[in-house]
This record gives C-alpha cells, structure tokens and sequence, in this order.
C-alpha cells in the first residue's frame, strides 16, 4: 500500500526562534490509515499537523504527501486534505450560515474563476447528512453548540472530498455527549469514506476505536509509534502524561 | 432650498452614490476584519499627501491620491512582515501621516494653504469634478468584479484565515487586495464626505445590515443599498437645510443605523415581543 504522508528527517523552527518544535520526525501514513499522535500539551502536535499541510514550513529533512515534495505544492497538497482546527473560537456574531461554511471547504477544491455549481451544493448536502447536521444548513454559525460546531468543521473538511483528514485536537472544549458523538462520527468516517485520517490529541481516553496506530510525541520527537492496543498498554504512556499533570 | 446648476447637481449626485456604494460595500469586510481605523488612517494620508501637494505646488487632491494610494498599497504587506495585526500597522501609519502632514504644512509659508489642505479633512461635493466620478466609476466597477469573480474566496477568507489558507487559498493576495480597495475608495470618496466623515460611511452601512441578517451575502447587498440610500437622503437633507454635505450623510447613515437596532430581528424574542 502506497503512503499518503511520508517525513523524513523533519524538523521545524518557528520564524525568529532557534529552538525547534518539533526535530529528527521520521513518520509515515498508509492510505486508509486511521492514526492518532498522542502527546502532553506542548509536544508538537499542532506543529507536525501544519508541517503536513504545509501551514507550517519545516526547516530541514524532506516531506512529501500524496508523493509530492510539501514545500513545493502546498496549495495543491492542500485542496485534497481536509483540516479541522484547534480550539476554534468563533464569535457569536459571525454573519455566516452552516452551509456556507460547509461550501467554504470547496473553495480550493472548485479552484479560482470558478463559481459553485449544482454538483457542489450536493456534495455539501451529502457532508452535512453524513455528520447528522443538515437540518442545520441555514442556521448561523454563532449559535451552534461547541459539538455542532464541530461537526459542521468535519462537515467542512468533507465536503473538500479529501484523501487525507487532518484533526487537530478534535475533542477539546467538547462535553462527554458530544466527545462520544464525535468519535462514532469519526469511525463511521473512516468506514464508510475510507478516507485516511490523522488525529491529534492530548487525550489519552478519546482515542476512536477504528484508529488503529498510535504515535506518541514528547519534547517535539516521536517517541513511540506503534499498535493502539500496544501503545496504550504501555507504562511510558503513564509517566509521560503523569509528569506533565495530565490525568485523562 | 439652495439651486445649483443641473450638471453640477447630476455629477455630485453620481458621486455620492458611488461614494457610497464603494465604501459601504468594502464596510462589509472592514467591520468583519475589525479595521474600522482604515478610513482614518487613509484620510489622514490623503491630508499629508494634500500638504505635500501644496508644498511642492501641485494640485493638493493629486497629492491626496498619491498618499492614499501609497498606504493603501504598504498596509497589508507591512503588517504581514512585522507579523502585527493590521489594526497596529493602521495606527502606526495614521500617527506617521499626521507627523509628515505637520511637517509639510511647516514647510508652506502662510496660513491659507495650511487652510487648503485642510479642506480635504471636510470635503465639498461640489468640488466634485467629472473626473472624480469617472474614478469612483471605475473603482466600484472593479469592486463588483472582483467581488463576483472571487465570492466564495472572500466568504472563505472571512470566516477564518488559516482555515481557508489550508484548503489552499492564496488568502494574502484577497487580504492585500482587500485593504487597498478600502484604501482606494476612501481616498475617491474625500473629496465628497471629506476625511473626518468618510470613516461612517464605511462603517454605518455595514452596521445598519448587520442588524438584518446573518447571512453574508444578504449583508453584502444590503450594506451598499443603505449606504447609497444614506449619501442620498443625506444630499437632499444637505440642499434643503444648507447643512455641510458630508456631515448631512452622517447624519442620516447614523439615523439609519439607531432605527435599524430598534427595528432589528436579531432582538426579537420567540413569541414576537422584543
């Protein structure tokens, strides 16, 4: 099977800083893959999550997703991966409708002096079925619930038709319901779409059961990578999140 | 009721409306950006530009265009290489205009050129030439198309930067070009509502619209209908009070704006009370 993500040797600084974030980064995604990268707060989650899109530029090794060089095609790169940010904190008085946030995940994919057509508004409805959300279409997004919320920037991220789903930290701010709601959507996802998937989380208890791979990262290095059934057995696992006053 | 010439009346009635139109149809993505100083920033270029103008003995109001051009042209580029947000860099450029603007007023003997270049903080409607309309013509048509063409990558853009970057688009180019259609339909409309008053114009539209609807689009038509409603309500009001024409524009935009808080459904309550 061919790798969707392959990184080797990366390691990114932030712009005027020396340290780097993350560093030594060997990490590989198969299609269909359904992987979550595990971490303390701070490890470098986010940071390995940009580097693949390309949000972020690394510094030094080679990155390739969809077998192209990242720095080279990012915005290409970029129209098949859909990504759902962390901690997204959107004013109640946004002027915009759920459907057209959903419609806003295609703009890259439609591509430039383009206008959205039949197809497209279909390929919405279908995204917002598929996360239960489509009789939220012309609410305002300022008055969803963080889990409807949610669902609308997974819905987001579908309707781009990716080959790739980026999450970052997918389940934070989120109550028990909607962390469970989310995590049956996110396997059904997975199922049905058979879309490859990389999750970030600093939650050891929300690891979805179709996720079948676990990285952990600490100090910007990976650490361990490996089965979910192995890796969450693991006594690393405990000291790394016990140090750091994680107790999920 | 003050009569002024038919011609004079039709070009400075255009221009108010394409006033109007261009800058509360950039409003829209200046109050969801959060830039509401652009219009000072960018009058007070006009005005160190107008000084310059006279200083080095050329018409003021070119003067004026070429500084509201200049900033209008370093703003985004600026902000984005000092890694500040935009509002910063706006009143980093507004104090900086107003330093040169003393400067070059210091340098002009007398009094009434300093009066002069003054005069492009009050503006004049009917100091509106058919050059001027010709400009605002061409700015709001540029305005319409580019808005048209790029709809779905301004929407986009709007709700969330970084989300729309990483479904890959150039959100810089729609960022910069942004801000300097601002800049430029402020800089075309001084000469009308004048430097101090064209920042409502900008700003009350958008507001009045904002009261109406959640919905982008909705609010990106409705903002420049008020707006043109405004400039000519506020033309009328002008004529038949001898009020000055930009303030006259104020005032009825900001009159717009209380009765459109009063009257806004976003208040409304389930059961029709308010």
């Amino acid at each position: 099977m061919k790798n969707i993500i392959e990184l080797k040797g990366i390691e990114t600084i932030y712009e005027g800083e020396r340290i780097p974030v993350i560093k030594n980064i060997d990490f590989s995604v198969k299609q269909n893959e359904f992987v979550s990268i595990i971490g303390p707060n701070g490890s470098g989650k986010t940071t390995l999550l940009e580097t693949i899109n390309g949000l972020l530029e690394y510094t030094s090794g080679k990155g390739f997703v969809f077998g192209k060089e990242i720095k080279k095609n990012k915005n290409k790169i970029r129209r098949n991966i859909g990504y759902v940010i962390q901690n997204f904190e959107l004013d109640p008085r946004a002027p915009f409708l759920c459907k057209d946030i959903v419609m806003s995940g295609r703009t890259g994919k439609i591509g430039t002096f383009r206008f959205t057509s039949k197809k497209d508004w279909e390929i919405v409805w279908e995204s917002m079925s598929l996360v239960g959300m489509i009789d939220f279409a012309n609410r305002p997004i300022g008055k969803l619930s963080g889990g409807e919320f949610q669902k609308i920037l997974i819905a987001r991220a579908l309707a781009q038709q990716p080959n790739l789903l980026l999450l970052d930290e997918p389940f934070s701010n989120l109550d028990f319901s909607s962390r469970r709601q989310i995590e049956i959507l996110l396997n059904r996802i997975h199922e049905k779409e058979k879309i490859t998937i990389v999750m970030v989380s600093h939650d050891l208890s929300f690891v979805p059961a179709g996720c079948n791979r676990i990285v952990v990262l600490d100090k910007g290095q990976i650490i361990m990578d490996d089965k979910k059934e192995k890796i969450l057995k693991s006594e690393i696992i405990d000291s790394i999140f016990k140090n750091k006053g994680e107790t999920n | 009721m003050i009569e002024i010439p038919l011609a004079l009346f039709l070009t400075s009635v255009i221009g108010a409306i394409l006033a109007g139109f261009s800058c509360s149809t950039m409003g829209v993505f200046v109050v969801r950006m959060n830039l509401s100083s652009i219009g000072f920033c960018m009058s007070h270029a006009a005005f160190a530009g107008a000084a310059f103008g006279l200083m080095v003995s050329i018409d003021p109001m070119i003067g004026a265009i070429i500084f509201s051009f200049a900033t209008a042209f370093v703003l985004g580029p600026l902000s984005e290489k000092a890694r500040l947000e935009s509002n910063v860099v706006i009143g980093f450029l507004f104090s900086f205009m107003i330093a040169l603007a003393f400067i070059f007023l210091n340098l002009i003997p007398g009094q009434a050129a300093s009066a002069k270049a003054l005069r492009i903080l009050w503006g004049s409607i009917l100091s509106v030439t058919t050059d001027d309309v010709l400009l605002l013509f061409l700015l709001s048509a540029l305005i319409i198309i580019f808005i048209v063409l790029f709809y779905k990558e301004l929407l986009s853009v709007m709700f969330h930067r970084k989300l729309a970057e990483s479904s890959g688009i150039n959100t810089k180019f729609f960022y910069f070009t942004i801000l300097f259609f601002t800049g430029i339909a402020v800089s075309f409309s001084l000469r009308i509502v004048g430097g101090l008053l064209v920042y409502a114009l900008i700003i009350n539209p958008t507001s009045t619209a904002y009261q109406f609807f959640y919905d982008f689009k909705k609010i990106m038509i409705l903002s420049p209908v008020v707006g043109i409603i405004g400039c000519i309500v506020g033309y009328y009001l002008s004529l038949m009070s001898d009020f000055p024409i930009g303030a006259s524009i104020v005032i009825v935009s900001a009159l717009f704006f209380a009765v459109a808080i009063v009257v806004s459904p976003k208040r409304r309550k389930k059961n029709g009370k308010k």
